[in-house]
């Protein structure tokens, strides 16, 4: 037990985190600059931001709550980059883990068991890119990304005709009630958040205190070097690929099993739209590190959720709103960012 | 060397933030104000031209004349409908939150039951067991709908030719109110102008769902074939998908080297004449301000109650446009997009588009616009009921009905 808990904290790489609050500070300062260009007092602002965020209860069940998703849309990014691949294809598996939450708990209202149906169909639409990546060679930018537009269509086809809700068609059909995510408390948040906290948790297990991790992780850093040191890069990232769409679809399947007040996936895919790229976001900010990832998601959280009370107490406009966490977001990933283009530039 | 740099930049910053932002934002603390209300929008917010923008003017209208201050609140994504609400109803000191958009029926129904002494008003969303602290305020389309179908039929027959058109969203059982109305009001107008003229001409109504309310260039498809094949007045309910009526009306005029119509499109939600002067005649509009506005004196004044309100003509819920309306409308718009629509259309002031908008007006007769009238003043006796249908199998029998008489029979059936 000991040592576990002083492997965690060497684990913890305290210059990334140095690099990455400077960041924060810097990225909230030219925030300020912006908000004072417009007019607008960046203390009230930043104060109701964080009191929207943090400031009750039902706040920080809020901040949760958004902090959810991308957290495991995260995890596939991170997990990815971990074996040197470039995966964006959470955006793919999280509609496939949505509609099999649909589907599946529909015909059995069971709450595991649509979260199992999630997984699996999340984690098999990441299989098509993994087997070109690996067989024919084609690189994962370019086949997630198409992958992730015949997810968006066919699923799009699935909400709008099979599954739409006769007497709402502005909806799927809802999730049974015996087969929804539990809430915690008397909040909105579910154990959807927990759920996602104890993957961020075990990925970090995998990759750093397993053989198979070390083996991913040091494909990541050199396939070639790993296969002399007899790990199979291509099973690494067939593995990391998997895993990948395991988060995403669990991730899809919770967004609309966990949160009230649909529980159903809205027309034009609207509430599951998005959170796969946002994920790719927080994964930067975390520094593609599961732990760091928990914090980076529960950022991203704090600044949704606190938007509501910085529209109404400093009077700031939703847009201006969206321009400084843009400013904020992109300030924080900029040592990620630089991390991963040095990595690439290495391996060149 | 480099780090002090930082340091002393970023110092320079904070200083500079702390100074300026003790300089704003004094001035406007002292008003005093009777309460405060607060309005959400839905993900399609501010600046749409329709349904939001026309909340704001409703609330921002109510908020002057009771003296009242407007919290307002727009929504990134639907996630934040919920948290949106949640945040103001926590406060805890509005008088009434308004929700914009069926959209936010959920939410809405979620946040007031748990916060039951809250005052909650929901546009165009309804919902059966919703709390009884929250006001579902619904439109009569269906009576607004039947005033533009009139017009349309008797610009038509009065031109000699015999179809109108209706191009709608998605098959929704929302807008069968819209099409339901919509023929009601042709058929009405077939026996008017019969009566006037002893001409009896049978007016088809060609219809198409295009299935999405923001693709312009299927309205546009829709728009073209009904034109070709002779519609001659078409009333678009299609959101976005609406913009491509207009242009392929537009585009026939100017096919023909006509300036203006007819053929004409016809606008629904707000006043949308300015989009294509001289191509659309006029709107069915939605009065979502004057909801708000209801919903807020209702309010203010201590009448309020959780039920459904529906606004028709009798109440300016809903009705045909003016060029007041369209005018009104326009001036909304922020000063630079005015400016430019204007360069756009070829205009030099807001008054040559206000007098152009009466030109075209005036190539429809007057005695058509009084017919419409005369249409509108029956409906708010309540001489006439105008049939609304709520599902595929009421829009069926509106469909097979052939004369006015036998669509309101099924609407008196349906209200019993």
């Amino acid at each position: 037990m000991k040592s576990s808990i002083s492997d965690l904290i060497a684990a913890f790489n305290f210059k990334a985190l140095l690099e990455s609050l400077i960041a924060i500070v810097i990225g909230f300062l030219i925030g300020a600059l912006v908000l004072l260009a417009f007019g607008y007092d960046p203390a009230v602002a930043y104060s109701a931001l964080f009191g929207g965020a943090l400031g009750s209860t039902n706040s920080i069940a809020s901040t949760l709550a958004y902090s959810t998703p991308i957290m495991l849309t995260a995890l596939t990014f991170a997990i990815s980059a971990r074996t040197g691949i470039f995966n964006i294809g959470a955006e793919g598996s999280f509609y496939f883990g949505a509609i099999a939450a649909v589907i599946f708990t529909n015909i059995w209202a069971n709450m595991w068991f649509g979260l199992a149906m999630g997984i699996l169909l999340g984690a098999l639409w990441s299989l098509p890119a993994a087997f070109l990546k690996v067989y024919r060679g084609v690189h994962e930018v370019i086949s997630t990304i198409m992958l992730n537009w015949i997810a968006w269509f066919f699923v799009f086809w699935l909400v709008v005709g099979p599954y739409a809700n006769p007497n709402d068609p502005n909806k799927t059909i809802r999730i049974p009630e015996s087969a929804r995510l539990p809430l915690i408390g008397n909040t909105n948040l579910s154990i959807a958040f927990i759920i996602a906290i104890i993957m961020a948790v075990l990925s970090y297990y995998l990759l750093w205190h397993t053989v198979f991790g070390f083996g991913m992780r040091a494909s990541g850093l050199n396939p070639r070097a790993a296969r002399y040191g007899g790990v199979d890069p291509n099973k690494a990232i067939i593995w990391s690929f998997i895993i990948g769409g395991v988060m995403s679809g669990l991730g899809g399947a919770m967004k609309i099993m966990g949160e009230p007040p649909t529980y159903a996936i809205s027309q034009g895919m609207a509430n599951v739209y998005g959170f796969g790229f946002d994920g790719i976001g927080v994964a930067l900010v975390g520094r593609n590190h599961p732990l760091g990832i928990i914090f980076a998601a529960i950022f991203f959280g704090m600044l949704r959720a606190g938007t509501a009370l910085m529209q109404i107490e400093a009077q700031v406009p939703l847009e201006i709103i969206k321009v400084i966490q843009g400013i904020i977001v992109i300030t924080i990933a900029v040592p990620g960012l630089y991390d991963l283009v040095k990595n690439v530039f290495k391996k060149g | 060397m480099k780090k002090s740099v930082l340091a002393l930049f970023l110092i320079g910053i904070l200083a500079f933030s702390v100074v300026a932002s003790g300089c704003i934002g004094k001035e406007e603390t002292a008003k005093t104000s009777a309460g405060k209300i607060a309005i959400v929008y839905d993900v399609g917010g501010r600046g749409d031209l329709s349904f939001n923008d026309m909340a704001y003017l409703g609330a921002s209208r109510a908020a002057k004349d009771f003296n009242l201050k407007l919290v307002e609140l727009q929504s990134n994504t639907e996630d934040d409908y919920v948290r949106n609400l949640e945040t103001l109803a926590q406060q805890g000191d509005y008088l009434v939150i308004v929700a914009v958009g069926f959209m936010m029926t959920d939410a809405v129904k979620k946040v007031a039951a748990e916060y039951p002494n809250q005052h909650f008003a929901i546009i165009d969303g309804f919902d059966p067991e919703m709390p009884d602290n929250v006001m579902m305020i619904l439109f009569k389309e269906n009576e607004g709908s039947a005033l533009v179908g009139a017009l349309a039929a008797l610009i038509t027959a009065n031109s000699g030719k015999d179809k109108v058109g209706i191009v709608l969203g998605m098959e929704i059982p929302p807008l069968y109110k819209f099409e339901g109305g919509y023929r009601f009001g042709v058929a009405w107008a077939r026996d008017y102008y019969k009566q006037k003229t002893g001409k009896d001409v049978d007016i088809d109504v060609l219809y198409q769902y295009t299935g999405t309310f923001n693709d312009p260039a299927k309205g546009y498809q829709a728009a073209k074939a009904q034109l070709g094949q002779g519609a001659w007045v078409i009333y678009q309910v299609a959101g976005g998908t609406g913009v491509g009526v207009f242009q392929a009306v537009e585009e026939y005029l100017k096919a023909h080297n006509q300036k203006m119509g007819p053929p004409y499109a016809i606008g629904v939600d707000s006043a949308q004449e300015w989009i294509k002067p001289g191509a659309i005649i006029a709107s069915m509009m939605k009065r979502v301000d004057v909801g708000v506005y209801s919903a807020v004196k209702a309010a203010v004044e201590g009448t309020f109650k959780g039920d459904m309100v529906e606004l028709g003509l009798k109440e300016n819920g809903v009705g045909m446009s003016s060029v007041d309306d369209v005018m009104a409308i326009f001036d909304s718009l922020p000063e630079d997009t005015q400016k430019q629509k204007l360069k756009e259309l070829g205009f030099n002031s807001k008054e040559e588009l206000k007098k152009y908008l009466e030109d075209t007006r005036k190539q429809v007769p007057d005695w058509i616009w009084q017919a419409v009238d005369e249409l509108k003043q029956k409906i708010i006796n309540g001489e006439i009921v105008v049939p609304k249908a709520l599902n595929k199998e009421q829009i069926e029998a509106i469909r097979k009905a052939k004369t006015w008489q036998e669509m309101e029979e099924l609407a008196k059936k349906w209200a019993s």
